[in-house]
């Protein structure tokens, strides 16, 4: 068992810092005890989680953290700690009544999570246990840039029942990073007691094994105590680099939220017993009792703390109402823009390259311009492989394992560290293989979701400069799990750009752009095109590709096919093959799904009034659902005829390959079905 | 004669009843005096020579409040020549992890100011997974488990009460 110094005691600790103290808890529990007060009178604040019974372990939380030095990620319950980090009560309040001034997010986020980005407190989701891997990946850049601070993930005790939350420990113990996990148990999480959650009540053991995670139990309830806890655990992350696990027993004085009824599930013994080990009550009592301060120094206090809150209260309600007119605000940043191919095409001439060393020279050469750029992923950094398909060869060999590097086969873990790492500075630019195959990423839709509401959940402070590769589709045999196609899932998320390419030079266009710019993008590998001749083209060496702009890459006039990916090839293939039969078709490549290059589309589709939007994801719910209706809905006076989908079947793609071609879109289909629309 | 104090929370229900049992057990013909734990002060904690501590252990295995307010003056106390015997309840079945921890946490407390423990017993006949308060396979006071073995406690308090009447000075 961790023994812990006693640095801090109630006779020892300085008179002038115990008032600091006693200033914030009494403050903070005031604030708490009057947020129920805006809902009812219809104000705000329509989610509260009351933290009473935390006290004593989020004062030190927030005595601990240095602003502007550490990242501190809170939870929903964290006001005391937000306030003892230098959040002023009308910051609190502000946040609780969604004000257009709230330094969370300005009114776009739920009441009762506090965040100031400028001093590394973050803007966190409501997802329980979310931000651990965001401490974790801020923290690989606190020991990449050698910085002497620590990474602190505060959150209840049940959020350790989620998966991620174990990814997340277990990263930081095999990189050896200074994370603080400070665990807040009151032993329910909602309403289910911990018994329902894990076997082990002092769930903090339950990591034990874990080489190079320290762990410290505390009376969360006891200023001292956990004063002294965390004291340690900073001193043990700062001094070693490693991590420490804080759990901090506490009590749940009050239920979960305002709307939770405790009282249905817990009895009044227990509600008294809670009642009896108020925190605040403690330290008053004990302040008193060892004569540190006189009940009326106290009380002196508690009025000047009243006068203070009535005066933060009286600011924040003048404070002006966010402005709904700015809903579309925040939703994407704006992308690099490329300064030499403006329309992302070119007219280069020369030796063709293949797209996966299309790929693979433009991630080197990103790598060259901007050193701040890292690269992880499953399976892609380890001697001379470089990813199952060769996309990252040598490239751990030229830029270190420090920045190019395998990660743990956990997907949400790729995601969410590279969420949080991104955090640590704007100029850093993360690329991961989001998983090995496309089909496989599904385990990291937590994190990528939660990843795309960073930026308008923020009010624009944080984006996470992130590019996730997928080597995706089919037509390689490779059945359920190695030939899917996701983008149909992804396209309804609003806050990441979906890019697809088909060609060598596009990829490595689409790449360097996707890389130079803020926020997210999405980047869709057609694998089955990595190494065929039919997508090499010459590629410049500074090529680059605008999102959202199409490339036409067929001109015609009788029939419009819009597509991308695999089936820009199949296009092609069945347009010169009508060619020969005397029809004239244009074939666009989109490139990018997000932002959509409707312009180019809808140009199109205006001169020639017949249409199909072919892929290779499935009809149903396809990204070419979405092209159709906006067609329908923009240019349906210009149409000849229904406008005709092809891609994939309802089902899932089998192994063999007479499946493969009973179920993915191929020239043949495209042919057969355009022949049908020609005939309109 | 010395004096001899049972000291427990006067608030308490279950502890409060043990500690009524305790002096019970000690006969009318033994002075034991019930302090009330949660208006101690340093005083009235050395004036007794014999002490039994009434310690339940609270939450995952912690002291209760009372106790846990009184820690800061018990360190600065000398306690030697004093003869400290603790009992504490606890529930072996719902917090085996921490079964009986306050009564080895005051009981390391009170040993390192310079007391005497007395009132060991045996481990065996519970079942738990940890506690603080087994050292050298022995408890290190009585541990009452009024929730799932209150049928038991009569007969260890009495072996308990008849251990101490050799062990305290009289």
């Amino acid at each position: 068992m961790t023994t812990v110094p006693k640095v801090f005691s109630v006779k020892t600790t300085p008179k002038e810092i115990l008032e600091k103290w006693y200033r914030l808890m009494t403050l903070g529990r005031a604030i708490d005890e009057k947020a129920p007060n805006y809902l009812k009178q219809a104000i705000g604040w329509s989610y509260h989680a009351p933290y009473a019974g935390h006290d004593g372990i989020q004062l030190a939380i927030g005595q601990t953290f240095e602003k502007e030095i550490d990242h501190i990620f809170l939870y929903y319950r964290d006001m005391l700690t937000a306030l003892s980090c230098g959040m002023t009560a009308e910051e609190i309040i502000l946040n609780g009544i969604s004000k257009a001034t709230d330094p969370t997010s300005g009114g776009r986020h739920m009441s009762n999570h506090f965040a100031k980005p400028d001093w590394h407190i973050h803007n966190v989701s409501s997802l329980t246990g979310n931000h651990t891997l965001h401490a974790v990946g801020v923290a690989r850049a606190i020991k990449y840039y050698d910085e002497k601070a620590v990474a602190f993930s505060v959150q209840g005790e049940s959020s350790l029942s989620e998966g991620y939350v174990y990814e997340a420990i277990n990263g930081a113990s095999k990189e050896k990073l200074p994370v603080i996990f400070c665990i807040q148990d009151n032993g329910y999480g909602i309403s289910v007691p911990k018994k329902d959650q894990t076997a082990n009540r002092k769930v903090a053991n339950n990591f034990t094994g874990f080489k190079n995670l320290k762990i410290i139990h505390c009376n969360g309830k006891d200023v001292f105590d956990s004063m002294n806890a965390m004291y340690e655990a900073k001193r043990h992350a700062l001094e070693t680099g490693m991590p420490v696990m804080v759990q901090a027993n506490c009590i749940r004085i009050h239920s979960h939220s305002n709307s939770d009824r405790h009282e249905l599930y817990r009895s009044e013994a227990e509600r008294n017993y809670v009642l009896d080990y108020d925190p605040l009550f403690k330290y008053k009592r004990m302040l008193i009792r060892y004569e540190r301060f006189t009940v009326e120094e106290l009380e002196k206090i508690e009025n000047e703390t009243k006068i203070q809150l009535k005066e933060a209260h009286k600011l924040a309600l003048k404070a002006p109402d966010p402005d709904p007119n700015t809903y579309l605000d925040f939703v994407l940043p704006e992308p690099y823009q490329p300064q030499k191919y403006i329309d992302g095409t070119h007219q280069e001439t020369g030796e063709k390259k293949k797209l996966i060393t299309g790929l693979n020279e433009t991630l080197k050469a990103e790598f060259r311009n901007n050193p701040d750029t890292f690269m992880w992923g499953q399976d892609m950094a380890n001697k001379d492989k470089g990813g199952i398909f060769n996309v990252s060869k040598g490239l751990q060999q030229e830029f270190g394992p420090q920045r190019v590097f395998n990660a743990p086969i956990a997907e949400d873990f790729i995601v969410g560290t590279a969420n949080g790492m991104s955090r640590y500075d704007e100029k850093i630019r993360i690329v991961i293989e989001g998983a090995e195959f496309a089909d496989y990423f599904w385990p990291a839709m937590e994190q990528y979701v939660d990843s795309s509401h960073d930026y308008w959940r923020s009010n624009g402070q944080f984006t996470p400069n992130v590019t996730i590769r997928l080597a995706s589709g089919g037509y390689i045999g490779g059945g359920l799990y190695h030939s899917q196609n996701i983008e149909g899932s992804l396209a309804s998320i609003p806050g990441v750009r979906i890019v697809y390419p088909s060609f060598a030079d596009d990829a490595a266009g689409l790449l360097r752009t996707a890389i130079r710019s803020r926020g997210m993008t999405m980047f869709m590998e057609p694998k089955a095109l990595y190494n065929d001749p039919k997508a090499a083209t010459v590629i410049p060496d500074d090529f680059e590709v605008p999102f959202g702009k199409a490339r036409i890459r067929r001109e015609g006039e009788d029939l419009v096919m819009i597509t991308y990916g695999n089936t820009t090839h199949m296009c092609l293939e069945a347009a010169e093959r009508l060619s020969k039969e005397g029809a004239s078709v244009e074939v666009i490549d989109l490139r990018s799904l997000i932002p959509l290059d409707k312009e180019t589309i809808l140009n199109s589709v205006k001169r020639i009034g017949k249409v199909m939007v072919v892929h290779e994801d499935k009809v149903h719910s396809g990204f070419g659902a979405e092209i159709t209706s906006m067609i329908m809905e923009e240019a349906f006076e210009y149409l000849d005829g229904p406008v005709k989908r092809i891609g994939s079947t309802f089902t899932p793609v089998g192994f063999h390959r007479s499946f493969e071609r009973m179920i993915l879109p191929n020239t043949e289909k495209i042919y057969n079905a355009a022949k049908d629309v020609l005939a309109y | 004669m010395s004096k001899t104090g049972i000291f427990y929370s006067f608030n308490s229900t279950k502890t409060a009843k043990a500690a009524e049992k305790i002096k019970e057990a000690f006969g009318p013909d033994f002075n034991i005096v019930p302090v009330n734990a949660e208006e101690l002060t340093e005083e009235l904690f050395l004036s007794f020579t014999n002490l039994i501590l009434g310690v339940p252990t609270w939450f995952d295995g912690e002291l209760p409040n009372y106790w846990d307010e009184f820690v800061p003056a018990l360190e600065g106390l000398n306690l030697n020549g004093k003869t400290i015997a603790i009992f504490g309840l606890g529930n072996q079945v719902e917090y085996p992890e921490n079964f009986g921890d306050a009564v080895g946490i005051m009981a390391e407390l009170v040993q390192e100011i310079g007391a005497k423990l007395v009132g060991y017993t045996s481990a065996e006949g519970y079942e738990y997974e940890s506690s603080k308060a087994l050292v050298d396979s022995k408890f290190v006071g009585l541990i009452l488990d009024q929730e799932t073995q209150p049928r038991q406690s009569k007969e260890r308090i009495a072996n308990w009460v008849n251990d101490l009447k050799s062990q305290f000075s009289w």
